[in-house]
C-alpha cells in the first residue's frame, strides 16, 4: 500500500484538524504560497503533498480558484441542451474567467443548472438568473423540488414522525450487535452504490478485525459514500436532504455493531444544501443526546468523480491524492487512516432502520430473491414526471417509466441507466427489463445507482460516446495507464472522427475498449466500455460512418 | 497449499503475490513484464502490464488481474502468457508510446537499455496506431541540480520516483500534480530540484525505468567495462556500492538491491560524491619537507628518511617517545598493521585513533555495563521494534540510510523519543522531543530512570536474573530532586515522565545514540546510563531492542576491534596484562611487547608540548583541523621532531608534516570495513592506485620492514592474507576469512565455522557474565563552570548531510556546490538582541580564540544555544573549541563550548 507515511502523518491530526479540509480552505481563499507551505510544515509533509492534492480537484486547483459561478456540465443538462443558453446568460453577469464548471449539481429534473453562492439553482431565463444573482448572501434553501413516490412499502421515502422515537430503536440492539449483523444478513441488503456487495459482510469483516498490539480495541470507522457523482443521479441527494436521519441512523447502528465511534460522511461539494441539512441533523442529534459518544464528521468533496470509488474516497478524506488504492487490503481491513472501515453508500445506510424495525425477513420479502428491498430511481427532465421514485426491486422498467415517469416528453432513442458507466438501453429493450441487479446485468446493462438519463433521438450517439470518454478522461485519477492514457486517446479518436476527415480503425478501437475494460485498476476506466459497447451495438447504423469498415 | 501456473500445481507461500509466485517458480525475474513495480516499493498497480488471467477451475472462465498486487489463493489457476494477456500488454505499451519520444524507444548505440526499453522489447514493440494527439513531449528538462536531471518528456508516470522518495528515503519531495492525462511529476511546490528540499539521495534516479530521471554520470545506461561491489567509505552504515568502471575510470555508482545493509539505497555521498578520487588535488608523490618546502622524493627516499628518523628517536628517547594515530577510514587490515607496527616493530602502546574524538566513551561505557563495546543489535531490528529512543544523534544527516529507516519508522507511528538540544527533523517527527540544554545528558537520563522506577515499569525479572548493582542505582535516582533537574535540563518534568513511560511500556525498545552522547565531559557516564535504561526495562538480548551506537566513520568499529587504542590490543585484550603481552608477542613473533598502556591522543599532544613525545606517525587523519583547541594542537606539532602523514590530500595536518606519503583511496585497494552493527564487509579494489600512491597498508608494511620487522604475510599488502592473521589473533573473529565474507559480510563474533552473530547478550547472557548498573550525579562541565559566565552562549557542533567530517573528500565533489559553507545557527531573538541580521557574518569567540562565520536564523536551537558544523577550513571552528574531555576516555567535549558572538 503506497503513501503509508503521508497517511500516518495526516492521521496524527485526524478528522478534527483534517488535512484535506485545510487544503480546501486555503485553496478557496486563494491563499498565498507561503500559507500552503506553512500547512505542509505543520503536517510534517513536504510541499508536493499539498500541491498534489490541491491540484487534483475542480474546486481547489489553482486555475479554478477565481471562479465565482459553476455551470453544470452533467449529462442530463447536456442532452437537454439547456447549458449553452445558460452560459450565455451568465456571461452577461460574469467575466469568462469567473465562470467554471461543475459535473452535475443534481438538478437533472429541471436542467439549466448551476452553482452559485454555495447553492445550486436552475434558471431557464436571464430574468430568473438575474433574480437568483440578486439574492446573493441570503440564507435559505433554494427551490429544488421534484416528484417523490413509491410503488411499494416505503422503506426509504416514508416520513419520520419524531426523531427521538426513531433513534430509540437503537436501544434494542445495543446489547447485541451480532443481531444487527444477523438481521442485515437475513435481509440480504446489497450495497446501493452500484457494486451490490452484501452489506452485512462488511460489518462482519470489521467486527472480526483483531485487537491492536497492546490488546486494545483498535480505532474503526464508518464512512458514508455521499459522493453521488453519477451525472443524472440525485437519489442520494434526496436522502441527504429529505431523510438525513435514515442515513445517520444507519451509520450509527453500523458503528454500534462493529465498535466504531466515528462516522464520516463524504458529501460532494456540488450538493451544498445536502451538507447544510445533514449538518443540522447531526446538531439535532447532539443537542438531544441521541447518539451517546458517537461522533459524526462531514467531509466536503471538492469536485472529483473518482472520489466515489471507495479507496479514492478514503485517500481523499486523508488529504492524499484520491488515487485508487490496490486491493487487497480491503477497506474493512485497511480503510480510513489505515484502520478497519465500513464504507457504503448513502442509500445502503438509509435502509438499515427499516430492516431493524421490521426484521430482515420482511425486507427480504420485498423485491426479488437476489435483489431484495427497494431502489430509488431518479428520472430526468425528459420524463413528464421527473423525480425520485422508490421502486420495489424486480419491477418492470416500463412500469417505472410509464406509471411514475408518465412517459417521455419528446422522441427518445435510448436511456442511460446507472450513470456514466451504466448501460445505454435502446428504447425497444425497455419492455424486456426489470429494475434489479440480475435482469440488467444479464442483458448487458447495469443497475448501478439507478439514475436515468434520456438520450433524445436527435442527439448524435457519437457525441454521447465522446461525452462519456471525455468525462472519464476528465475524471480519471491518472494512476493506471489504461484509464489515464486510454480514455484520453479514445476521446481524441471520437473527436477527430467528427471534426476531420478521419475514420477510426475499428480494431484499434476494439483493442482500446478491451484494454480499458480488463486492464483498468478501478471501475471508472473498467466501466466506460460498457455503455460504449452498447452504443456500438444498438446504434451501429448511426456510428458506422466514423469507423473503418474492416 | 497449491496453486496452478498454466495448469501445473505448485506450492505457494501465504501472502505471496501472483507476480512473486510466478517469478519464483519459473526462476525468472522477467517471467512477467512490469513497469511500475520495484521490489523495494509497495505494490502499486498502475502500469497493468503484469496482468494475468486467473480462473477458479481449470480452463474455467477467467478474470484479468494485475499480478503485482493480487495474492495467490488456494487452487487458483494462473495463465500469464495467453493471447489475451499478450494483446493487453502490447496495447498498453502502444498507449504509453503514444506519449513517449520515438527516438527513445530503442537504446542509443553506446548506451545500455533502460528497464523500460527492456520491458517493451520483451512485450514486443507495437506500431502506434493512434493519430498524433496531445502529449508531453515538449516539457523542458530541469538541469538545476548538480547531480540529478529530470526530463519529463520521457516520463511514463509509473510513480516509482514518487514512491521511492517517500518509501525509501522518507521524503516527499517528488509528488504528482493534476489528474488524468495531465498528471505530472512535481518537485516540492512545483519547482526545480534545486529550489526544492531534495536531499539528493538519488533513489528516484535509480528506480526510474526511463531516462526521465538521470544523474549527471548517466549511471543507469552506462555500458561499463566492469562493475565492482565495494563498501562505502562515508559513514558507519556500511552501504554496499556497485561501482562502474570504464577505461580505468570510475563512471558511476548504484546501490545493489542484494545488499543486506542498504537494500538498494544509499545517500548522495555514497552515490554521487566519488569525484574526489582523481581530483587534481590528490597527492600523487611522496614528499619530504626540505628547508621548509615540500619536495617530491622517491618512495625509497621517503621510507629511508622515516625509518632512519624513527630509529634515531627511539635510540635517543626510547620507544615511548613515538606515537601514532591510525585511521577509522582505513581498512581493518591497515589498522591492524598500523597498531602492530607501533607495538611490535617500535615497541610502544602509543597508538590511538580517531575513535578518541568520537566513540571511545561508547566502547568504554558499554564494556563497563555489558562487557562488549559494540552495538548489541542489528539495523534490521528496526523492522521489529515498537519504540525508538534516539539520543544525541542526527542520523538523517550523518547516517542517511539508517536515518531514513528510522524516519520511516517514526512516520509510520512507532513510539519515538528524541533527546537532542537541536530540533532536528527527526525530533520534529518524534512523539517526544526532550530538547535539553547541551551537556545535561546525565541529568535527563536520571530523570527518565526516576520516572520508570516511580511508575513501577521496571522489568524486575530481568534485573534480578541478569544484572548487578541495581539497588544502588535505584536508591540513587529515586532520591533525586526532579524540580532541580527540570531547571538544569530545561525540559519539563511532565514531558520527561511521559517519554519515560512510553519507552518503558513498549514491548521492544531500541536505543540509538551518536556523538551527542559521547563528545561530552560526562560521555562515558551517559553511555552507562543508557545501558541502565535498556537493562532496567529488559531491552537487551532479543530482536528489536538494545543499545546501538551510530558509529561515525566507516570503520571506527573496526579500528577499535583491531587494537587501535592505547590500552587494548587487537581483540580488546588489556595490554597491561602480562599474559596478554605474551599472547601478542607469540602471535606477532616478537620477543616482547610493551608493558604499559600508551597515550591517548590528547595525552600525546600534551606529551609533545612537554617534550616527551618526539615523533608522531599519522595515517589518514586531519588532526589539526578536527581536534579541539587548534592552537594547542599546533603548539604540540611544532614541538615534534618528526611528523609523518599518510594522506589523500594536503590538509592542515600534512602542511605541518616532515614527510607526506600519498595514499590510495578506498577505491584503489582491498580490505574490509566494519560497520556500526559489527558487520565486517569487503572493500574491493575498483581501480588501480592513482599516480604514485600506495595503499596505507602497503606503506605500513614497507616502513615496518625497514624498522626490521617483516610482515609474515609477505611484503606486498594482501588483505586476504592479513585477514587470516587477524582471524588467528582476535578470538572473536576466528572464523573470519576473505572468502567467507561474501557479498554481505559477517557480523562478529564469528565462530570458527564461520557462523556470525546478529545480536549480542542473547536472553540477558552478558558478555561479562552479568550486566552492571552504574550510577552518577549530573556534574556541570568545567567548560561551563569556568567560562560560562564570561561566555554565556553554548556552542554545539554537528554535521550536515552533504559533507563528511572535515570535508577533504566531499569538498572536492559537487557536494560543495550544494552546500558551500558552514553557518552558525542562532535563535533569531538572540541575534536580534545583538542587532545582527540573518546571513550576516559574525565573530564568535571563546576562551581559546575566535573565528568568523555567517549566521542563520534558526528556531531549531533554543535561546542561548548556537550550532555550527566543521566541514569548511575557512571557518576552522576548532580554533575556539576547548580542552575539556570525557573524564574516562578524554574524548573532547565538542558539543559544549562556552562562547559569545558579536557583529564585525
Amino acid at each position: 500500500m503506497a503513501n503509508k507515511n503521508i497517511r500516518s502523518l495526516s492521521s496524527r491530526k485526524g478528522l478534527d484538524d483534517n488535512l484535506f479540509e485545510n487544503i480546501a480552505e486555503l485553496s478557496h481563499k486563494n491563499a498565498p504560497k507561503k500559507d500552503f507551505q506553512k500547512l505542509a510544515k505543520r503536517f510534517l509533509v513536504d510541499d508536493s503533498v499539498i500541491v498534489g492534492t490541491s491540484s487534483f480537484y475542480d474546486f481547489t486547483r489553482e486555475e479554478n480558484r477565481a471562479k465565482k459561478i459553476h455551470v453544470c456540465s452533467g449529462t442530463a443538462c447536456m442532452v437537454a441542451k439547456t447549458q449553452t443558453n445558460l452560459q450565455k446568460n451568465i456571461e452577461k453577469h460574469f467575466k469568462k474567467e469567473e465562470i467554471g464548471h461543475a459535473a452535475c449539481v443534481g438538478h437533472c429534473h429541471t436542467n439549466n443548472a448551476f452553482m452559485f453562492d454555495d447553492k445550486t439553482f436552475s434558471a431557464a431565463t436571464n430574468e430568473e438568473l438575474t433574480e437568483i444573482l440578486s439574492m446573493r448572501g441570503q440564507s435559505g434553501t433554494p427551490n429544488n423540488s421534484y416528484n417523490i413516490a413509491s410503488n411499494t412499502t416505503p422503506v426509504l421515502t416514508s416520513k419520520i414522525e419524531k426523531v427521538s422515537n426513531f433513534y430509540a430503536l437503537s436501544e434494542k440492539f445495543k446489547a447485541n450487535p451480532q443481531q444487527v449483523i444477523q438481521e442485515l444478513k437475513t435481509s440480504n441488503l446489497r450495497g446501493r452504490g452500484g457494486a451490490g456487495f452484501p452489506f452485512w459482510f462488511k460489518l462482519d469483516a470489521v467486527i472480526k478485525e483483531p485487537l491492536n498490539a497492546t490488546g486494545e480495541e483498535t480505532q474503526k470507522y464508518i464512512v458514508c459514500n455521499a459522493d453521488e457523482g453519477d451525472p443524472g443521479a440525485y437519489s442520494d441527494m434526496y436522502l441527504l436532504e429529505h431523510q438525513p436521519h435514515k442515513v445517520l441512523f444507519g451509520m450509527y447502528m453500523s458503528g454500534l455493531s462493529v465498535g466504531a465511534d466515528t462516522g464520516v460522511l463524504y458529501i460532494r461539494g456540488e450538493y451544498p444544501d445536502s451538507i447544510r441539512i445533514v449538518s443540522n441533523a447531526i446538531q439535532e442529534l447532539k443537542d438531544n443526546k441521541l447518539i451517546g459518544n458517537f461522533k459524526f464528521k462531514i467531509i466536503r468533496g471538492q469536485g472529483s468523480y473518482v472520489c466515489g470509488e471507495e479507496t479514492a474516497l478514503l485517500n481523499s478524506i486523508e488529504g492524499l491524492r484520491p488515487e485508487v488504492r490496490v486491493r487487497p487490503p480491503y477497506p474493512t481491513q485497511y480503510g480510513l487512516y489505515g484502520k478497519p472501515t465500513v464504507l457504503s453508500n448513502v442509500e445502503t445506510f438509509a435502509n438499515i432502520h427499516w430492516i431493524l424495525e421490521n426484521g430482515g425477513a420482511a425486507y427480504a420479502s420485498l423485491g426479488t430473491k437476489l435483489s431484495t428491498g427497494t431502489k430509488l430511481v431518479s428520472l430526468d427532465s425528459f420524463f413528464n414526471a421527473p423525480g425520485i421514485y422508490e421502486i420495489e426491486m424486480g419491477t418492470p422498467l416500463a412500469t417505472v417509466f410509464n406509471e411514475f415517469g408518465k412517459g417521455v416528453k419528446s422522441d427518445i432513442k435510448a436511456f442511460q441507466l446507472g450513470g456514466p458507466l451504466g448501460g445505454i438501453i435502446p428504447m425497444h429493450k425497455i419492455e424486456e427489463l426489470s429494475l434489479d441487479f440480475e435482469s440488467l446485468k444479464s442483458n448487458g446493462f447495469l443497475l448501478g445507482h439507478a439514475s436515468v438519463v434520456s438520450i433524445p433521438t436527435d442527439f448524435p450517439m457519437i457525441k454521447f460516446l465522446e461525452h462519456l470518454l471525455e468525462f472519464t478522461a476528465d475524471e480519471s485519477c491518472g494512476k493506471c495507464y489504461p484509464c489515464r492514457i486510454g480514455s484520453f486517446r479514445g476521446m481524441e479518436l471520437l473527436q477527430k472522427a467528427q471534426n476531420e476527415d478521419y475514420k477510426i480503425d475499428q480494431h484499434l478501437f476494439a483493442d482500446l475498449l478491451e484494454t480499458l475494460e480488463i486492464g483498468s485498476l478501478c471501475a471508472l476506466g473498467g466501466g466506460v466500455p460498457l455503455p460504449i459497447k452498447n452504443g456500438l451495438m444498438y446504434f451501429k447504423e448511426e456510428l458506422n460512418q466514423y469507423f473503418t469498415s474492416n | 497449499m497449491k496453486a496452478f501456473i498454466n495448469n501445473i500445481a505448485y506450492d505457494f507461500i501465504t501472502g505471496e503475490t501472483i507476480l512473486d509466485f510466478v517469478r519464483r517458480i519459473e526462476n525468472n525475474k522477467n517471467a512477467i513484464p512490469t513497469m511500475c513495480q520495484d521490489n523495494r516499493l509497495e505494490n502499486f498497480g498502475s502500469c497493468r502490464v503484469c496482468s494475468v488471467e486467473v480462473a477458479l477451475q481449470k480452463d474455467g472462465p477467467t478474470k484479468t488481474m494485475a499480478s503485482c498486487h493480487t495474492p495467490v489463493t488456494k487452487d487458483l489457476y494462473i495463465y500469464h502468457n495467453t493471447e489475451k494477456i499478450k494483446r493487453l500488454r502490447k496495447n498498453i505499451v502502444e498507449l504509453v508510446l503514444s506519449d513517449y519520444p520515438t527516438d527513445k524507444v530503442f537504446p542509443a548505440e553506446d548506451k545500455k537499455a533502460t528497464p523500460f526499453q527492456e520491458t517493451i522489447a520483451q512485450i514486443g514493440i507495437p506500431n502506434v496506431r493512434y493519430p498524433e494527439g496531445e502529449n508531453h513531449l515538449e516539457l523542458e528538462p530541469d538541469r538545476s541540480h548538480p547531480y540529478i536531471k529530470s526530463d519529463l518528456s520521457q516520463c511514463i508516470n509509473c510513480f516509482r520516483c514518487v514512491r521511492a522518495c517517500e518509501e525509501i528515503q522518507g521524503e516527499m519531495i517528488l509528488g504528482m500534480s493534476g489528474r488524468g492525462f495531465a498528471t505530472n511529476i512535481i518537485k516540492g511546490f512545483d519547482e526545480t530540484f534545486d529550489e526544492s528540499a531534495c536531499v539528493s539521495c538519488g533513489a528516484c534516479v535509480q528506480t526510474c525505468p526511463t531516462e526521465a530521471l538521470t544523474d549527471k554520470f548517466e549511471t543507469k545506461t552506462l555500458i561499463a567495462d566492469k562493475t565492482v561491489r565495494t563498501t562505502c567509505t562515508y559513514c558507519g552504515v556500511g552501504c554496499q556500492l556497485d561501482v562502474s568502471v570504464i577505461d580505468g575510470k570510475i563512471r558511476g555508482i548504484q546501490a545493489p538491491e542484494t545488499a543486506e545493509v542498504n537494500e538498494g539505497h544509499t545517500c548522495l555521498k555514497g552515490r554521487f560524491a566519488f569525484q574526489f578520487y582523481d581530483h587534481p588535488d590528490r597527492l600523487r608523490e611522496p614528499m619530504i619537507k626540505k628547508n621548509g618546502k615540500f619536495e617530491e622524493v622517491s618512495w625509497d627516499e621517503a621510507y629511508d628518511f622515516i625509518a632512519h628518523k624513527l630509529i634515531d628517536i627511539k635510540n635517543r628517547h626510547g620507544a615511548d617517545s613515538i606515537g601514532a594515530i591510525s585511521s577509522s577510514r582505513a581498512t581493518n587490515e591497515e589498522n591492524y598493521l598500523m597498531q602492530k607496527m607501533i607495538r611490535a616493530a617500535i615497541g610502544t602502546n602509543n597508538i590511538d585513533g580517531c575513535a578518541r574524538v568520537c566513540h571511545a566513551p561508547t566502547a568504554y561505557g558499554m564494556q563497563e555495563s555489558f562487557g562488549t563495546g559494540a552495538a548489541t543489535n542489528s539495523i534490521e531490528d528496526l523492522k521489529q521494534t515498537d519504540a525508538i529512543f534516539l539520543f544525541g544523534a542526527n542520523p538523517l544527516k550523518a547516517h542517511p540510510v539508517t536515518g531514513a529507516k528510522i524516519k520511516q519508522a517514526f512516520m509510520k507511528g512507532v513510539t519515538s523519543i528524541v533527546v537532542d538540544p537541536i530540533k532536528t527533523s527527526l525530533a520534529e517527527l518524534a512523539d517526544f522531543h526532550l530538547q535539553i540544554r547541551p551537556g545535561t545528558n546525565v541529568a535527563i537520563l536520571n530523570m527518565i530512570a526516576h520516572y520508570i522506577i516511580k511508575e513501577n515499569l521496571v522489568n524486575q525479572h530481568f534485573i534480578d536474573a541478569y544484572t548487578e548493582k541495581y539497588e544502588e542505582f535505584k536508591a540513587h535516582v529515586e532520591n533525586l530532586d526532579m524540580d532541580e533537574l527540570e531547571t538544569l535540563t530545561g525540559v519539563s518534568k511532565a514531558l520527561v515522565r511521559k517519554a519515560a513511560i512510553a519507552y518503558a511500556k513498549s514491548e521492544r525498545a531500541m536505543e540509538f545514540h551518536g556523538l551527542g552522547v559521547t563528545e561530552h565531559f560526562q560521555g562515558s557516564k551517559t553511555v552507562m546510563l543508557l545501558s541502565n535504561l535498556a537493562m532496567m526495562t529488559g531491552n537487551i538480548g532479543k530482536h528489536g531492542v538494545g543499545l546501538n551506537p551510530l558509529r561515525g566513520q566507516n570503520n571506527v568499529q573496526g579500528a577499535a576491534d583491531m587494537g587501535v587504542q592505547p590500552h587494548q590490543g587487537a581483540g580488546y585484550m588489556d595490554v597491561n596484562n602480562p599474559e596478554n603481552q605474551k599472547y601478542y608477542a607469540e602471535k606477532y613473533g616478537v620477543e616482547k611487547m610493551p608493558e604499559f598502556e600508551g597515550l591517548k591522543i590528547p595525552e600525546m599532544l600534551d606529551a609533545a608540548i612537554e617534550g616527551k613525545l618526539k615523533a608522531l606517525y599519522i595515517m589518514g587523519e586531519d588532526t589539526i583541523m578536527t581536534d579541539p583547541n587548534t592552537n594547542h594542537s599546533i603548539k604540540a606539532f611544532e614541538n615534534l621532531e618528526l611528523i609523518v602523514v599518510q594522506e589523500l590530500f594536503m590538509t592542515a595536518t600534512t602542511r605541518m608534516a616532515d614527510v607526506v606519503l600519498p595514499a590510495s583511496s578506498y577505491f584503489e585497494k582491498n580490505g574490509t570495513f566494519t560497520n556500526g552493527e559489527r558487520r565486517v564487509q569487503r572493500v574491493n579494489k575498483v581501480i588501480e592506485p592513482i599516480g604514485n600512491t600506495k595503499p596505507d597498508g602497503q606503506m605500513v608494511i614497507d616502513v615496518m620492514s625497514r624498522l626490521g620487522y617483516d610482515q609474515p604475510t609477505g611484503l606486498t599488502y594482501d588483505a586476504a592474507k592479513v585477514i587470516e592473521e587477524i582471524a588467528d589473533v582476535i578470538p572473536f573473529m576466528k572464523g573470519l576469512s576473505w572468502e567467507r565474507l561474501g557479498e554481505n559480510g559477517l557480523q562478529w563474533p564469528i565462530k570458527e565455522d564461520g557462523t556470525d552473530t546478529k545480536m549480542l547478550h542473547i536472553d540477558g547472557h552478558f558478555k561479562k557474565g552479568i550486566g552492571t548498573f552504574h550510577h552518577f550525579d549530573f556534574e556541570e562541565s568545567p567548560e561551563i563552570s569556568s567560562h560560562g559566565e564570561k561566555y554565556p552562549f553554548i556552542l554545539t557542533t554537528g554535521r550536515e548531510l552533504e559533507h563528511y567530517n572535515s570535508g577533504t573528500m566531499t569538498r572536492r565533489t559537487d557536494n560543495q556546490t550544494i552546500l558551500p559553507k558552514d553557518v552558525l545557527e542562532v535563535h533569531p531573538r538572540d541575534a536580534k538582541e545583538k542587532g545582527i541580521k540573518d546571513n550576516e557574518t559574525v565573530r564568535i569567540f571563546s576562551d581559546r580564540g575566535s573565528v568568523h562565520v555567517p549566521i542563520k536564523y534558526s528556531k531549531n536551537v533554543k535561546r542561548g544555544v548556537l550550532r555550527t558544523t566543521f566541514h569548511q577550513p575557512e571557518v576552522f571552528i576548532n580554533l575556539i573549541t576547548g580542552s575539556v574531555g570525557d573524564k574516562e576516555t578524554m574524548t573532547p567535549e565538542y558539543k559544549v563550548v562556552a562562547v559569545d558572538f558579536e557583529r564585525i
